[in-house]
C-alpha cells in the first residue's frame, strides 16, 4: 500500500474507471446474448490485467471471477430443482416431483428437465456474472484511497473515519498475531472461545485507546473547523434538500404505479436528484477545507470513460434499431446470432488498456505529464518516486 | 509568547487540582523542557498551551493561558492549530492518513491553505526534516525516527510558531532520538520557533535546552530556570550532572564537551584506580552454565532477513543487554528465544529443548518474555483478575502472582483496571505475571519505555536480584545508562547479525553510539556510572 | 452523538424510501397506462436512488455532532469491523463482525450506531474490494441493524446480553431478508420463485419466501447463530471494554473557566460544552 494515495505517480482518476465499469455493465444489462456476455467480460478481464497495480486491491478481480462462477452454478442448480414445468423441448432427464404442502402453491420440486431450460438459466446466470465482473474490474482498477478523496465536501466526516478505518486495518490485523503471541508467552491457549476472548479483548481496548490518541492529535491539527454559512446558504442547502426529498416521494409514486403521473416519474425524479444535489454542494461550504493536490481529470479520464460510452452507444443503437441478436432464446433450441454493431462497441471499450496511463511503468509518464501539473518543485521530486518500490505490500 | 497567569487546574472527577496556581512565561525562539515523574501533571501542563486542556479532557480552568495574545478560553484547540503545533508520544497514533505527502498536507487542508501554497509548504517541509526519499511511502512502513519526523512536520506545515512535544523520544533508538533533537534544535535556531516538550531522559535534552520547567507534582509550585541552574538542585539529573555534582564542578557542565574539557584532573585521579570487575565472569560460558543458545540462527520475512546467523549463548546469573538500531533484529531474536517464530534455518534450544516444543502451560516455566507492550498481555478486568489467572494457569498457589506483584512494585492498586494503571504499575504487573512461574530465560523488550528515573532504579534491582537467583535474563534496549548499570555482557546486532559480543563495560566504552555519558566523559578509562566514580573516590574500591 | 429534528425527520424519510427501495416488488402496481416499460427502471431507479438518500443523512447526521474524538472511534471500530469481515467476506454466512456492530451501537447511542453501520460496512468493502451497486443496499441495512441497537431499553448484566443476542439473530436475520429483496429482482429466469412484475404483493411475497428459504437461510442462520454465540461469549468483556473507552473519551465534557482562581465560573465560550 506504499503506493496507494500518492497522486504524482499519475494514475487513472478512480471514478474514471468506475464510469467506464458501469458502462460495460449497463451494456451486459441490455442483452443476454452469450457471446456478447462473453465479450463484455473478457474485455474487463483484458483491461485489468494491463492495467492494474501490486496493489492489495488489484486482486479482487480472482474474487469476482469465482462469485461469478459460483452464480452460474446455483443458478443451473436452482433451475433444475424449482424450474417451471411443462415447456416442451428436449427432456435430458427426469426427476421425482415431490409434493409440496398447498401453502407452496404453484411451485413444484422435480420433473423433467430440458436441455432449453438450463441453457436458458445458465446464460441468466451469466448475464449475473458478468455484470459483477465489471464491478470487480472497478473494484481492482480504481484505489480506494484515492476514490475517498473524491467524495463530496459535504461528506467529508465520514470520509475521515473511512480513511482512518482503511489505514488502521492492517495494523489492526497484525496485533492480532502479537496478542496471540503474547497470550502463548502467558502460557494461555490461543484456540477455543476462551482464547477468543483473550484475544479480543486486549486488541479491542488497545485500538480504543489509540482512537482516543488520534482524536487528540485530530484536535490539534484542526479538524472540524467550519465557516458558518450565510443565513441565505443555509436556507437554500436545507430547502433544496428538503424540497428534493419530497419530489422524490412523488417521483417514486410515479415509477412504482407506472399507471400515474404520465410517466413523468423519472423526470420528476432527475428534477429531483439535481435538487438534492445542490443542497448537499452549498451544504458543503460549511467545511473552510481545501484539498491537497487532487486528482486531475485529463484527457485519458476521458478517452476511459468515452470507451464505455461508445460500448454502451452501440447497445443502445442496436436496440433502437431492433438489431436481431440482442436478445435471444434457447426455446426453441436454437444458435444465436452475433450483432456486428454491440461487438465493435465492445472491443472500443478495451481501449483504455492502451490509453490509461501505465502506473507500473515511469516510462509512460512523458506521454502524460502536464507542463501545468504544478509548481517547479515538482520536476526535481520526480527522480526518486519514479525508481521506487512499486510493490504494494499491506505494512 | 507563552503565558500562564495563576492557572489551576482540576479534572472533572478529580480529588484536587493538577496544575495549582501556575504562572510561567516562555519567550519566543526558546527550547523549553518540562521536566518531573510520572503523574506530576507535565502532559497536563502541555497539553493546556493549545486548549487540549480542558477543551478536550473536560475540567475546570482557573486563569488564563494565553498563546500568541489568544487566550485558550476562547479559543479551542482546532481554532489554535495555525499557532502551536502539538505532537504526541507515539506518531503512528497520531496519523490521519496513508502516506507521508498526505500526512504532511493534512493540517493545512484542515485550515483551508490554498491549493499553491499548501505544496509550497509541504515541499518546504520535505527539505527542513529530510524527508526527500519518504514523501511516497507508507507512514506504517517507517522506522520510528522517520515516523516522529513526519509527525513534527506534519503540524509545522501549518507553520505554527510553537511546538508542543510529549515525549518525542521515549520510543527510539538513541541515533533516531539524535536525529529528532538534532531537528528541532535546527527549529529553534533557524526559525526561532517556540518548543516546549518533555522528556525522561533528561541526557538527551538538557544540552540543547536553553530553560527547563519543573514540575514536581502533588501541587507543589513549578520551578523554572536556565538549565545550569535548575540541574544543580534538581532531584532527576542526567549522570552528567549527577557526576558533576559529586566532583564539585561550577558552572556544571551541560553536555559532554564541557565535562570532558573539566575532567583532565578527576581522569588521573581515577587513572589508578580499576573499574569493578563484572559481577560474573561472562566470556566463556561453561556447559553448565548454559541455558539457551542459538546456533546459526536465520529468521527471514519474506524476502526480509532479520536475524543473519547469530551464535548466541544465554548463561545463568548473567544479564545481557542487547543493543543495536531500530529494525536490527532485537525483538525477532527475542520472540525467536521465546517460540514465538519458527527459525527459517539454525536452532535454537532453551534448557536443551526446542523452545516452540513446549505446551503453552510448559513453556512460561521455561521462557517468558514481556513485550514491548506490557498491555499485550494483560485481558482482564482488574489487576487481581490478572493475578488470580496467571496463578490458575501457571498452577500456582493461590497469591504467588499478587505476592511477586508486590515484591517488584508495592501498592499497585489490586481493584483498578489494568489499562488504568501507569506505564511503571502495568509493566510491573507484565513482569510479575511472566515471573512468577520463575523461568529460567527471562526475556524483556524494551522496557523502560516511558519509565521515569525511580521507577528505573527498581526495576534494574529487581533483574539484578532475577540474576543473583540464578535466572538468566536477556534484556533489548535503547536506553545506554539502563545498559551500563544493569549489564553483564552486552550484545550488539546490526543487519541482523552479531556485531559486538562481550562483557557490557568494554563493549559499550567503545561505542560512540551505546557508550553512557560517564564513559564519554572518562574516555579512555572504562566508567560506566556515577555510582562506580563515587565507591572509587570514597576509597570503596581500593586500587 | 445526539439527533436533532432535522436529522430525525431525514431519518424517518430515508427509512420510508428505504424500505421502499427494498421492498418495491411487493409495492409495485401493474397498470393498463401507456407507461408500463418503465417498470423495469425500477430497481435502477434506487441503484441511484439509495446513495443519494444515504449522503444526505449521512450528512446531516456529521453535521457538527461528529467531532474528533467521534470520527476517530468511528474509523477505528470500523477498521475493527472491517479486521472481523477480512477472512468472510459474506459468502459462507460465519460474519463475526455483526456482533461488534451491535455491541458498539448498544454502547455508543443510536445515531453512532446507524452512522457506524454504513461506515463500517464502506470500508470493509473497499478494503475487500466489494464495492458495486449493492453496496449502499447493505448500508443502509447495516445502518439500520446499527440504529436498532441503539434503541434497545436499557438493562444491565445477564438479561442486556440475553436480549442483545436475542437482538443479534433476528437482525441477522432480518439483514439476509432485506439484501435478498434487493437481490431477487434481478436474478430473473421463469422459475416458479421468480419476481412476476404484477402479479399481487401476496403472490409476490409468496414466490420471494420460497426464494429466501431456498436460496440463503443456510447462510443467514449461520450468521444469527454466530452473532448470538459471539454476543454470550465475548458480550461482558467487549461491552467493559466500550464503555469504558466511551467514559475516558467524555464525549461531552464539563469545561469551566474561572477567571480569577476563586472567581465565579463562567462557561466556555464556542466551547463544546454547548450541546450540539
Amino acid at each position: 500500500m506504499t503506493r496507494a494515495a500518492a497522486p504524482r505517480r499519475r494514475s487513472l482518476h478512480p471514478v474514471a474507471w468506475w464510469l467506464w465499469a458501469a458502462g460495460l455493465a449497463i451494456c451486459a444489462m441490455r442483452t443476454n446474448n452469450p457471446f456478447l456476455l462473453a465479450l463484455i467480460g473478457a474485455v474487463a478481464c483484458f483491461v485489468v490485467s494491463v492495467c492494474r497495480t501490486n496493489a492489495p486491491w488489484s486482486r479482487s478481480i480472482a474474487f469476482f471471477l469465482r462469485v461469478g462462477v459460483l452464480v452460474i452454478a446455483i443458478r443451473v442448480v436452482i433451475e433444475i430443482l424449482f424450474g417451471q414445468r411443462g415447456v416442451p423441448g428436449h427432456v435430458l432427464f427426469n426427476l421425482p416431483r415431490v409434493p409440496l404442502p398447498s401453502w407452496a402453491m404453484a411451485v413444484s420440486i422435480g420433473g423433467a428437465v430440458t436441455l432449453e431450460s438450463i441453457l436458458n438459466a445458465a446464460v441468466e446466470g451469466l448475464q449475473i456474472a458478468v455484470i459483477l465482473l465489471c464491478f470487480g474490474a472497478a473494484n481492482s482498477l480504481a484505489s480506494p484511497y484515492r476514490l475517498l478523496r473524491s467524495l463530496p465536501a459535504v461528506l467529508y466526516e465520514t470520509g475521515v473515519a473511512v480513511t482512518v478505518a482503511l489505514a488502521f486495518t492492517p495494523e489492526l490485523v497484525l496485533s492480532i498475531s502479537v496478542v496471540r503471541q503474547a497470550r502463548r508467552q502467558r502460557g494461555i491457549p490461543v484456540t477455543g472461545l476462551r482464547g477468543l476472548r483473550g484475544v479480543a479483548v486486549p486488541v479491542l481496548e488497545s485500538a480504543l485507546d489509540r482512537s482516543l490518541q488520534l482524536a487528540t492529535s485530530m484536535d490539534a491539527r484542526g479538524y472540524g473547523r467550519r465557516v458558518s454559512l450565510g443565513q441565505g446558504s443555509r436556507r437554500l442547502a436545507s430547502g433544496a434538500t428538503t424540497g428534493g426529498l419530497l419530489l422524490v416521494a412523488v417521483g417514486l409514486y410515479g415509477v412504482i404505479d407506472s399507471g400515474s403521473l404520465f410517466g413523468l416519474g423519472l423526470p420528476i425524479l432527475a428534477v429531483a436528484a439535481v435538487m438534492c444535489g445542490v443542497g448537499l454542494a452549498v451544504g458543503g461550504r460549511r467545511s473552510a477545507r481545501s484539498r491537497y493536490r487532487p486528482d486531475p481529470w485529463r484527457r485519458p479520464e476521458w478517452v476511459v470513460v468515452g470507451s464505455g460510452l461508445v460500448a454502451l452507444g452501440a447497445m443502445a443503437v442496436a436496440h433502437a434499431l431492433n438489431v436481431p441478436g440482442l436478445t435471444v432464446s434457447f426455446s426453441p433450441l436454437a444458435f444465436p446470432s452475433i450483432p456486428l454493431l454491440p461487438v465493435v462497441g465492445i472491443l472500443v471499450a478495451a481501449v483504455p488498456a492502451i490509453a490509461a496511463p501505465r502506473a507500473i511503468s515511469p516510462s509512460t509518464r512523458g506521454g502524460i505529464a502536464d507542463p501545468a501539473a504544478g509548481p517547479p518543485t515538482a520536476q526535481s521530486s520526480d527522480a526518486p518516486q519514479a525508481s521506487s518500490d512499486l510493490s504494494g505490500a499491506p505494512a | 509568547m507563552i503565558r500562564f497567569d495563576d492557572v489551576s487546574f482540576t479534572y472533572t472527577e478529580a480529588a484536587g487540582p493538577t496544575l495549582h496556581r501556575v504562572t510561567l512565561a516562555i519567550p519566543e525562539g526558546e527550547l523549553c523542557v518540562v521536566v518531573g515523574e510520572t503523574g506530576s501533571g507535565k502532559s497536563t501542563l502541555l497539553r493546556a498551551i493549545n486548549g487540549l486542556v480542558p477543551h478536550f479532557s473536560g475540567g475546570v480552568l482557573a486563569g488564563t493561558v494565553t498563546v500568541d495574545g489568544r487566550t485558550t478560553k476562547e479559543n479551542r484547540p482546532r481554532d489554535l492549530a495555525d499557532v502551536v503545533g502539538f505532537v504526541g508520544q507515539n506518531p503512528l497514533a497520531s496519523f490521519v492518513t496513508e502516506t507521508v505527502e498526505d500526512e504532511l498536507a493534512y493540517t493545512m487542508e484542515n485550515l483551508g491553505v490554498p491549493a499553491d501554497a499548501m505544496r509550497r509548504r509541504v515541499e518546504d517541509a520535505i527539505d527542513l526534516l529530510g524527508l526527500q526519499d519518504l514523501r511516497d511511502r507508507s507512514l506504517r512502513a517507517l522506522s520510528g525516527g522517520q515516523q516522529q519526523r513526519v509527525a513534527i512536520g506534519a503540524v509545522l506545515t501549518a507553520s505554527p510558531r510553537i511546538l508542543v512535544l510529549d515525549e518525542p523520544t521515549s520510543a527510539l533508538d538513541p541515533a533516531a532520538a539524535e536525529e529528532v533533537l538534532g531537528t528541532l534544535a535546527r527549529l529553534v535556531h533557524d526559525l526561532g520557533l517556540t518548543v516546549v516538550m518533555a522528556e525522561h531522559r533528561l541526557e538527551r535534552v538538557v544540552p540543547f535546552a536553553d530553560r527547563i520547567v519543573l514540575v514536581p507534582g502533588g501541587g507543589a509550585p513549578l520551578v523554572e530556570g536556565s538549565p545550569e541552574v535548575i540541574m544543580r538542585s534538581s532531584s532527576v539529573a542526567p549522570p552528567l550532572v549527577e557526576l558533576g555534582r559529586l566532583v564539585g564542578w561550577d558552572p556544571l557542565p551541560l553536555s559532554v564537551r564541557d565535562a570532558r574539557r573539566r575532567a583532565t584532573s578527576l581522569r588521573e585521579r581515577l587513572a589508578p584506580l580499576t573499574p569493578p570487575s563484572p559481577r560474573v565472569a561472562p566470556g566463556a560460558p561453561t556447559a553448565a552454565n548454559e541455558m539457551a543458545a542459538t546456533r546459526k540462527l536465520v529468521v527471514a520475512y519474506g524476502r526480509v532477513i532479520a536475524l543473519d546467523g547469530v551464535d548466541l549463548s544465554f548463561s545463568r546469573g548473567e544479564v545481557l543487554v542487547l543493543m543495536g538500531r531500530n529494525g536490527s533484529g532485537k525483538s525477532t531474536l527475542l520472540s525467536t528465544l521465546s517460540g514465538a517464530r519458527q527459525p527459517t534455518r539454525g536452532t535454537v534450544v532453551v534448557d536443551g529443548r526446542d523452545p516452540r516444543s513446549f505446551r503453552p502451560a510448559e513453556l512460561i516455566r521455561h521462557v517468558g518474555l514481556v513485550p514491548q507492550d506490557p498491555g499485550l498481555l494483560l485481558y482482564g478486568e482488574s489487576v487481581h483478575a490478572e493475578c488470580r489467572t496467571s496463578d490458575k494457569v501457571s498452577d500456582l498457589d493461590d497469591g504467588s502472582t499478587a505476592h511477586t506483584l508486590e515484591r517488584i512494585l508495592p501498592g499497585v492498586p489490586g481493584d483498578r483496571h489494568p489499562r488504568d494503571l501507569s506505564e511503571g504499575q502495568r509493566l510491573a504487573l507484565a513482569l510479575a505475571i511472566v515471573l512468577a512461574p520463575a523461568p529460567a530465560l527471562l526475556l524483556l523488550d524494551e522496557p523502560t519505555r516511558g519509565l521515569d528515573y525511580p521507577s528505573k532504579d527498581r526495576l534494574i534491582e529487581v533483574l539484578r536480584e532475577l540474576a543473583g537467583d540464578g535466572h538468566a535474563v536477556a534484556l533489548a534496549s535503547h536506553d545506554v545508562e539502563l545498559a551500563a548499570r544493569v549489564g553483564d555482557r552486552a550484545v550488539v546486532l546490526a543487519d541482523g547479525q552479531v556485531i559486538a559480543d562481550g562483557p557490557a563495560r568494554q563493549v559499550v566504552c567503545h561505542s560512540p553510539v551505546f557508550a553512557p555519558q560517564v564513559a564519554k566523559v572518562l574516555a579512555p578509562e572504562e566508567w560506566l556510572t556515577v555510582d562506580e566514580v563515587r565507591r572509587a573516590l570514597d576509597g570503596a574500591l581500593p586500587a | 452523538m445526539r439527533i436533532g429534528s432535522r436529522s430525525s425527520f431525514l431519518l424517518l424519510l430515508t427509512t420510508l424510501f428505504g424500505i421502499a427501495a427494498f421492498a418495491w416488488p411487493l409495492m409495485i402496481h401493474q397498470s393498463s397506462g401507456p407507461n408500463t416499460a418503465h417498470n423495469g427502471d425500477a430497481p435502477w431507479v434506487f441503484v441511484g436512488l439509495v446513495p443519494l438518500l444515504l449522503a444526505i443523512v449521512m450528512a446531516e447526521l456529521s453535521e457538527g455532532a461528529i467531532d474528533a474524538k467521534a470520527v476517530a472511534l468511528l474509523g477505528i471500530l470500523a477498521a475493527c469491523f472491517a479486521a472481523l469481515r477480512v477472512p468472510s467476506p459474506g459468502i459462507n454466512g460465519f460474519e463475526p463482525e455483526w456482533f461488534l456492530l451491535i455491541l458498539s451501537a448498544r454502547v455508543f447511542g443510536r445515531g453512532f450506531g446507524f452512522v457506524l453501520g454504513a461506515v463500517a460496512f464502506f470500508a470493509s468493502s473497499l478494503i475487500t474490494g466489494g464495492v458495486g451497486p449493492w453496496l449502499p443496499f447493505q448500508m443502509l441495512a447495516a445502518a439500520w441493524v446499527g440504529f436498532g441497537a441503539g434503541c434497545l431499553p436499557s438493562m444491565r448484566g445477564f438479561p442486556e446480553r440475553l436480549m442483545l443476542a436475542g437482538y443479534g439473530v433476528v437482525s441477522a436475520l432480518v439483514y439476509g431478508l432485506l439484501t435478498n429483496f434487493w437481490f431477487w429482482p434481478f436474478v430473473g429466469g421463469s422459475t416458479t420463485y421468480s419476481f412476476v412484475p404484477g402479479l399481487g404483493t401476496i403472490a409476490n411475497l409468496h414466490r420471494f419466501i420460497l426464494f429466501d428459504l431456498t436460496t440463503s437461510m443456510g447462510f443467514d442462520l449461520t450468521r444469527a447463530a454466530t452473532c448470538a454465540v459471539l454476543v454470550l461469549v465475548l458480550g461482558r468483556p467487549v461491552l467493559a471494554a466500550l464503555r469504558r473507552a466511551s467514559r475516558r473519551a467524555v464525549f461531552e465534557p464539563q469545561i469551566e473557566f474561572i477567571d480569577q482562581a476563586g472567581g465565579e465560573p463562567t462557561p466556555a465560550l464556542g466551547g463544546r460544552g454547548d450541546p450540539s
